[in-house]
């Protein structure tokens, strides 16, 4: 009796040594080649920024809403970043602290005029009211690109996401454009090795999305196009 | 009678429970007085750099023992104070020299949020734990009956190398520079199991760096 209750025992224990072994062989295999799928909604902190008297629109497309990077690395799998969730948020509270007076806007075609005639939708503000502005902004994006410690050799997982800054007016004219760029990293060794794919790329990207919310702030009135616009409403740097 | 392995590995738990050798060293250099009073401090680390970015848990453990003990010091976490002063301290935009302190702390709105929140000094911290000096071998295989089985000796050394600089955001300067390195072996002897033996260089280092911090920040 004792000696089958042992057999059974060692058998039950090499049972568990193999799933075990099978466990970690699969999550060997996983962590070389799993790729990583992050969605990040944050906002950001209120900037500690002078605001302008400018009366302004903000209007976010669909695209940049909704926006998803998708990349399959041949060597390191498929990853998703989901930042779009986002974009409206972290610039709504930029715009918000820049400018005394923002309008949330959208895009509404009048009823009688259909897509087919060629012209573009006018901005109108999305609570229907009546509003004057100055200018719109409207942020895109226009690429996004990471990078894994695997991939670079450093201890960094990256996350670079480049938009297109216009202002437009109410007729959708772009009256000033710039380019904007948001940086963010995030130390492999700040994450176990089990998630670290998502966790480091979702690091990376909140830290980028903070890096072109600052950067916006703070280099606003150094853009050429930008002052260019600011003198036309007759609107100086604070 | 004990065998030679299992000897060794008694010798070798004894000599770790003494601390696994590790040494340190401790270095301070004050430029002014200091005077907290019912301020707070700051601890935070340096993230613009490409390459040594100090590791997120060193300074959650430095910030974590200075505001612990008898002898604790009020401490905002990093994350809220940099949460506090957007955009003023992200990686890229964060005061590298004094003159950018002196540039930043002057703008109103910053100079009004910094006495809200009630913090008088930033430590920021620079460094990291690096492994070095791996040598010997650790060979694991299945022995009969299924069961692994693990043999051989495996050494390694780490050396954590830290400083710490404090600045007086209310009078715009750097009033020193504390700096913690230690340095141990770490071992893993094997006889069918493994047994790990780990210098806690990083665990030792800050310790000493925010008994340092409280000794230069604290009461006289």
């Amino acid at each position: 009796m004792t000696h089958t209750s042992a057999a059974s025992s060692t058998s039950a224990l090499r049972h568990r040594i193999l799933s075990v072994a099978t466990l970690l062989a699969a999550l060997a295999v996983s962590g070389c080649k799993g790729g990583a799928s992050v969605t990040v909604d944050i906002s950001v902190p209120r900037p500690l920024v002078e605001p302008m008297g400018v009366a302004v629109g903000m209007y976010f497309n669909d695209e940049l809403k909704n926006y998803i990077h998708e990349e399959d690395l041949a060597d390191f799998g498929t990853y998703s970043i989901d930042i779009g969730a986002s974009q409206a948020s972290v610039f709504a509270q930029v715009f918000e602290a820049m400018f005394g007076n923002v309008v949330p806007m959208v895009k509404q075609r009048p009823a009688n005029v259909s897509e087919d005639d060629g012209q573009d939708a006018a901005l109108v503000s999305a609570d229907g009211r009546s509003v004057e502005v100055e200018g719109v902004l409207a942020p895109s994006i226009e690429e996004v690109q990471f990078a894994l410690p695997d991939q670079t050799g450093g201890d960094f997982y990256e996350v670079w996401i480049r938009y297109r800054m216009e202002i437009l007016d109410t007729n959708g004219k772009a009256l000033a454009e710039w380019p904007l760029i948001g940086y963010g990293k995030a130390n492999q060794r700040n994450y176990g090795s089990l998630d670290q794919k998502e966790a480091g790329l979702y690091a990376a990207a909140i830290w980028a999305l903070r890096d072109a919310a600052a950067v916006l702030s703070f280099q606003f009135h150094d853009q050429t196009a930008v002052q260019g616009w600011l003198a036309s409403v007759g609107a100086s740097s604070p | 009678m004990r065998s030679k392995p299992l000897t060794l590995t008694y010798v070798l738990g004894a000599f770790c429970l003494a601390g696994c050798g590790v040494q340190s060293t401790t270095q301070e250099v004050r430029q002014a007085q200091t005077d907290l009073g019912d301020h707070s401090i700051v601890i935070l680390s340096r993230k613009h750099k490409t390459q040594g970015e100090t590791e997120d848990d060193f300074v959650s453990c430095v910030s974590g023992n200075v505001n612990s003990g008898d002898d604790s010091l009020p401490v905002l976490a990093e994350q809220d104070f940099v949460d506090a002063t957007f955009p003023w301290f992200e990686p890229r935009t964060a005061p590298l020299t004094m003159d950018d302190l002196s540039n930043v702390i002057n703008r109103p709105l910053l100079t009004e949020r910094i006495q809200e929140i009630g913090v008088r000094y930033l430590v920021w911290i620079e460094g990291t734990t690096q492994r070095s000096d791996e040598s010997g071998s650790l060979q694991c295989t299945v022995v009969s009956g299924g069961i692994p089985a693990c043999f051989g000796f495996l050494s390694w050394e780490n050396g954590a190398n830290y400083e710490a600089s404090v600045w007086d955001v209310h009078k715009g300067m750097n009033v020193g520079t504390l700096s913690s390195e230690a340095s141990g072996t770490s071992f893993v002897p094997a006889v069918v199991v493994p047994l790990p033996f780990i210098a806690r260089v990083r665990q030792r280092a800050c310790d000493k760096l925010a008994e340092q911090i409280k000794g230069f920040l604290g009461p006289a």
